[in-house]
């Protein structure tokens, strides 16, 4: 063995091995070809064992002529693989092209009930305010719920709230959220500004427009010097925050035994604005709901000085709101629980 | 309350169109409900004139007449009618013509005679009562113009509120809107011609309890001739809702409407002796009442009697024997003022509730006592002949004085927000009739001090409150005997601000002192619900009243524990007294057939999947003390996952809703749940129901309740097919609670350890029981355990199965060398082998 024969050895080694990295067909027989050729058991390894057969001062230059060749052969493989990796990824992307325009997996999608979420819109909105939430019984006694609002047994203004009575002497169902106001001022100190929510119930015939059972947001503030203006402009923001900043509102009066004086508040019809249509009864008019200055005999029972304290109270239906922000027109909906009408809502 | 404009202008002269009347009085808080025109349903009615009525040449019943509108050739018109004759002007409906109810008339040929339109009765145009012969109009009624020029009217829908009983009539309507014109009220015409005997020579009036009737006047009159009223009158009564009835009926009807004041007029003829007594009934006594009803009448019962028993209960309805009918000559006009409160509980207790009575519950200014007595006797004559006897008898004749209500204007001030001189407040309630003077004014007793002051009223009724102020700082309004509603300074406010109008009151921002922070007890329940919503949930809300059969229906019979701090599910259910059906009777103490219901409703409607949940309350007593209790109600059926293209449809199981019961615990910061095993739940599927309890860091419960397959019998009940999964929750915070805060801590650098381990068991051992086993004995390494694969088949025995766990270990401060788990895991192995497992390899 000399030293032409070897450089020759490999010379012919790197034509070879040159033209077969340029034939692989894949990467894996490129990667196999790399072993065979560059690996520890490969064929420039088994070229070199003749190397120590040569003059020591010929084997640098053995060595630098294969270093030469390793390093041809590896910028091949290298160049040969590249070429081929594009061609694999193009292939497989091609490969797994899918039909975008299909719809995708459904991911089931629930939805808040419209009473309870303009119950939440109701309290987000006076909570700006500073009304905090309180609750109230709904099984409530005689007294509490008529009575200690002004409203004694045998009172005409009883025929406003048709009462639903149980069987436990003198107790019902609440007709309304206004018992709380007696339980607020009771158990807090003025400056109050509560939110009583929750669900009343009344002896009425199921139609468009009433139910049996209902929800009801009633508001309270006392202190010493809150005023019949006061409630006008809070409620003017609310019916501002609720139904659109420009939207006009009327204060008119109203009767309410537990409310002197009292009002009945109104918005400009959503659905003409005001010139009249078959959804405000021609009137230009809608109304939200009913408030007044807390009477100074409710204020007594609450144990509260009606010469020192003052305040109002107002109670509006959510579902009432909700029918009109949605233009809903049939209460009830609200009770049918058809999962085609919740489904409208988020 | 019905109120024809063309009767309102009678009494207050009132030029502005319907649509403004009707937002004055609104705005005045008589709020205008509703607007009919009436008339404008008569299309095609127009006056004409009979020139000839002639027999019909083939039915001896109808008559044949040429009619003239004024212009165009005489109409042939067959009629049934016989009150008509050659001359009398009548309303013509023409070909075309649309009557009430939608009734078109067209040409028609009736026994081989073309007619050309309709002659019309009152009736057909719902003008008066009259069904029986065509309405004959006054001979001076101009030829061919439209009826509805002539007879039409606007009626207002009013409400009005139950304080002011004084405006459900129309004069006190037109006091209202006077007040605001600035014009002034003319009252009914109620002077009388008399003759004959008086009176209280025919009629004499004892009253037992002047508590329950302060004031009786009565009337006689004679020789009328009953009938029907004129036909104006009828139009009247029918466009303000009232019935005609007969020219004498009518009258006190007529009273009614106009002046609010509710009469009644007898027979005299069967006022046995002329004597009248005013009396609460007697132990078994009987009355046959005008709807001919015999009633058995309760002792708290006020009667108008004679010697010989009832003639009617007071306020409410008359008796059938003194009726007014065609025979009567001599008449009693009673006009008396009864206990409101009697009345009231009188007409509830006989189910007579009627606009005489509605009127009397809300008080009858006493001086109309009187005045209805002599308008009532004024009408009768002029309708129905008759002569009306000198004087009357009346038990009170004295006027009260009028009440006086002292008001601070600065005060009216700072309930209102305005800043009105005490000079404007005056003036403002001058315009309805208040008499305003000045503080201490005069001897006044209502109103003055025990010192030098003026009593101002501030609460009347059951807890009043009197303080004295300043005369200089007081003015005294001397209110008008028909407003009973006028007793406060606040009321005085409440008139101060509706006549000077609520437009006019300020809007202003509350700039009085903030409350302090207090946390809303909707917060976890808010949080709550829209976690399940996010989780793909329906919020749904369904009635608290339910039937009692539905009460039955699913029962949770083993008792269920409730999360710390939350209200019990105990007692027995509340019913209603006085239900609206049977189906809403009493309230309920579980949510869960609430929550079948709507999933049958739904699958009803075609609706092939439900997954819904309700927020709601239970209900229930013990003895004498009601409780209210919290739950998360959820019921699940159908495909939870829904079909696909890309996706089978998988129906909702067990495991689904334990999975949402455990994102609710997890959402609470709860553990992880764990079940227990309830065969004897009768609503549940027994081998498919457990009870579910999950604890926080404390051990405290933070979630207890049921959860399972709803029982096939009860899907068989529901009409559903399929399994149904349902779960009733208690959870600690849903009644007011706030959201746990939770801690955080730095994730370890150091890697979890993981290790399986596969127990065979036989089939009856619970999974549940099994990972207690692990928990307990794996050591303070263990981080979680988590089952991750069920085996059953072979080499297994036919009742075993194979159940492999997941168990991590962690240590916080250093990395985990092998020792120490396979110490914890042996320590786990032998435990399960002690607890009966066969170790699988």
């Amino acid at each position: 063995m000399d030293l032409a024969q070897l450089t020759g050895d490999l010379e012919d080694l790197r034509s070879e091995a040159m033209a077969q990295a340029a034939a692989a067909p894949d990467s894996a027989a490129l990667e196999a070809l790399e072993i065979e050729l560059l690996g520890k058991r490969g064929r420039l390894t088994a070229v070199l064992r003749g190397i120590g057969a040569l003059p020591a001062e010929d084997r640098p230059r053995v060595g630098a002529v294969a270093n030469t060749v390793r390093e041809g052969i590896e910028a091949a493989i290298r160049h040969r693989g590249k070429s081929l990796r594009g061609g694999e990824l193009d292939a497989r992307l091609a490969r797994e092209r899918v039909d975008v325009t299909t719809p995708g997996r459904p991911i089931r999608r629930g939805s808040l009930h419209p009473s309870l979420e303009a119950m939440a819109d109701i309290a987000a909105i006076f909570a700006q305010f500073g009304f905090v939430v309180v609750e109230s019984p709904e099984i409530e006694d005689d007294r509490t719920n008529f009575q200690m609002l002004n409203i004694p047994p045998d009172h005409p203004a009883r025929d406003l709230w048709d009462t639903l009575y149980v069987d436990l002497p003198g107790h019902l169902l609440r007709t309304h959220t206004s018992p709380g106001q007696i339980r607020v001022m009771q158990s807090m100190a003025p400056p109050i500004r509560v939110l009583l929510p929750g669900r009343c119930f009344r002896y009425e015939a199921v139609d468009a427009s009433h139910g049996f059972e209902f929800f009801q947001v009633e508001g309270l503030m006392v202190d010493e010097g809150t005023t019949l203006a006061d409630l006008k402009g809070l409620l003017d923001q609310f019916a501002h925050a609720m139904f659109g900043a420009g939207k006009r509102t009327r204060f008119r009066p109203g009767y309410y035994p537990f409310t002197e004086p009292s009002v009945a508040f109104d918005v400009e019809c959503l659905v003409c604005g005001g010139p009249g249509c078959a959804a405000c009864g021609r009137t230009g008019w809608l109304t939200i709901l009913g408030a007044g200055m807390v009477h100074p005999v409710v204020l007594q029972y609450g144990g509260l000085d009606p010469e020192r304290y003052q305040g109002f109270a107002f109670g509006m239906g959510p579902e009432r709101i909700s029918m009109l922000k949605h233009g809903i027109t049939d209460l009830r909906l609200f009770m049918e629980n058809d999962l085609r009408f919740l489904g409208q809502f988020r | 309350m019905r109120v024809p404009l063309s009767w309102l202008r009678d009494y207050v002269d009132l030029e502005q169109s319907p649509d403004w009347i009707a937002r004055r009085l609104t705005l005045l808080g008589m709020e205008v409900k509703g607007i009919e025109h009436r008339g404008l349903e008569w299309r095609n009615v127009v006056v004409g004139e009979l020139l000839s009525v002639e027999r019909h040449p083939r039915a001896d019943r109808l008559s044949l007449t040429r009619v003239t509108t004024g212009s165009g050739e005489p109409l042939e018109i067959v009629c049934g009618a016989t009150n008509i004759a050659a001359g009398d002007r009548v309303p013509v409906a023409l070909p075309g013509a649309v009557l009430p109810g939608d009734r078109r008339i067209e040409r028609t040929e009736k026994m081989g005679v073309v007619s050309n339109g309709m002659l019309c009765s009152g009736d057909e145009l719902q003008l008066t009562a009259d069904a029986d012969g065509i309405m004959i109009l006054p001979a001076d009624t101009p030829l061919g113009v439209p009826l509805a020029g002539l007879y039409g009217d606007v009626v207002l829908d009013v409400d009005v509120k139950p304080n002011r009983g004084d405006a459900l009539s129309i004069v006190g309507l037109a006091r209202e809107i006077a007040a605001v014109t600035g014009t002034s009220v003319r009252f009914p015409d109620s002077t009388v011609t008399e003759a004959g005997r008086p009176t209280p020579e025919r009629l004499r009036v004892d009253v037992e309890d002047p508590t329950l009737c302060s004031r009786f006047v009565g009337r006689w009159v004679e020789d009328v001739r009953v009938g029907p009223s004129p036909a104006s009158v009828q139009m009247r009564l029918i466009a303000a809702g009232v019935r005609p009835v007969s020219n004498v009926v009518d009258a006190s009807n007529y009273v009614m409407v106009e002046l609010g004041k509710p009469i009644h007029i007898f027979d005299a003829a069967a006022v046995h002796d002329g004597r009248i007594v005013v009396r609460l009934a007697r132990p078994g006594e009987r009355l046959v009442t005008l709807d001919h009803v015999d009633r058995e009448l309760h002792p708290e019962t006020l009667l108008i009697a004679d010697a010989a028993g009832p003639l009617g209960i007071a306020g409410v309805m008359g008796g059938a024997e003194s009726e007014v009918s065609d025979a009567t000559r001599n008449v009693v006009v009673e006009s008396a003022i009864f206990d409101p409160i009697s009345i009231r509980r009188t007409a509830f207790r006989y189910g007579l509730r009627s606009e005489a009575s509605l009127r009397f519950e809300k008080g009858q200014e006493h001086r109309l006592a009187r005045i209805g007595a002599d308008r009532t006797a004024r009408l009768v004559a002029e309708w129905a002949g008759g002569t009306v006897a000198p004087g009357v008898v009346d038990t009170h004749p004295a006027e009260p004085p009028p009440a006086r209500v002292a008001f601070r204007p600065a005060r009216v001030n700072r309930l209102l927000g305005t800043a009105l001189a005490p000079a404007e407040q005056a003036a403002v309630l001058e315009r309805v009739g208040l008499a305003i003077e000045a503080g201490g004014a005069g001897d006044d007793p209502t109103t003055a001090g025990s010192g030098a002051g003026v009593n101002v009223r501030v609460a009347a009724g059951e807890r009043p409150l009197v303080v004295e102020a300043d005369p200089a700082d007081v003015l005294v309004a001397v209110v008008p005997t028909w407003r009973r509603d006028i007793e406060i300074e606040a009321d005085i406010a409440e008139e101060v601000a509706r006549i000077h109008g609520y437009d006019l009151v300020p809007s202003t921002l509350p700039s009085t002192s903030m409350p302090p922070f207090r946390s809303s007890p909707l917060e976890l329940r808010d949080g709550l619900r829209r976690a399940l919503v996010g989780a793909g949930l329906r919020e749904v809300v369904t009635h608290a009243l339910v039937a009692p059969a539905s009460l039955d229906r699913v029962r949770w019979r083993e008792p269920v524990d409730v999360a710390d701090g939350e209200t019990e599910a105990r007692g027995t259910p509340i019913a209603v007294t006085n239900p609206l059906s049977a189906d809403h009777s009493v309230l309920r103490q579980s949510l869960v057939a609430s929550l079948l219901d709507i999933v049958a409703s739904n699958a009803r409607r075609g609706r092939p999947d439900v997954a819904i949940f309700e927020v709601g309350k239970g209900y229930g007593r013990v003895g004498q003390t009601t409780s209210e209790w919290w739950r998360l109600a959820l019921a699940l059926w159908g495909p939870l996952d829904q079909p696909a293209w890309n996706r089978p449809a998988r129906d909702a199981d067990l495991d689904d809703a334990k999975g949402l019961v455990a994102l609710v615990a997890g959402y609470l910061g709860l553990g992880e749940p764990s079940y227990t095993p309830v065969p004897s739940e009768p609503s549940l599927h027994p081998g498919r129901a457990a009870e579910v309890r999950a604890i926080d860091g404390t051990g405290a419960t933070g979630l207890a309740g049921r959860i399972g397959e709803l029982h096939p019998s009860l899907v068989e009940a529901w009409d559903v097919r399929g399994r149904v999964i349902v779960a009733e929750l208690s959870v600690r915070g849903l009644t007011a609670g706030q959201l746990p805060v939770p801690r955080a801590v730095a994730p370890s650098r150091q890697p979890d350890v993981e290790r399986d381990v596969a127990v065979v068991v036989t089939e009856d051992r619970p999974s549940g029981e099994l990972e207690m086993v692990i928990r307990a004995s794996a050591g303070p390494l263990l981080r979680h355990v988590r089952l991750f694969d069920v085996y059953r088949g072979a080499p297994l025995a036919a009742e075993e199965r194979s159940l492999a766990f997941r168990l991590r270990f962690a240590a916080a401060d250093r990395t985990l060398i092998e020792a120490e788990v396979e110490a914890a895991m042996a320590a786990v192995v032998r435990a399960l082998e002690t607890a009966g497992g066969r170790l699988r390899s």
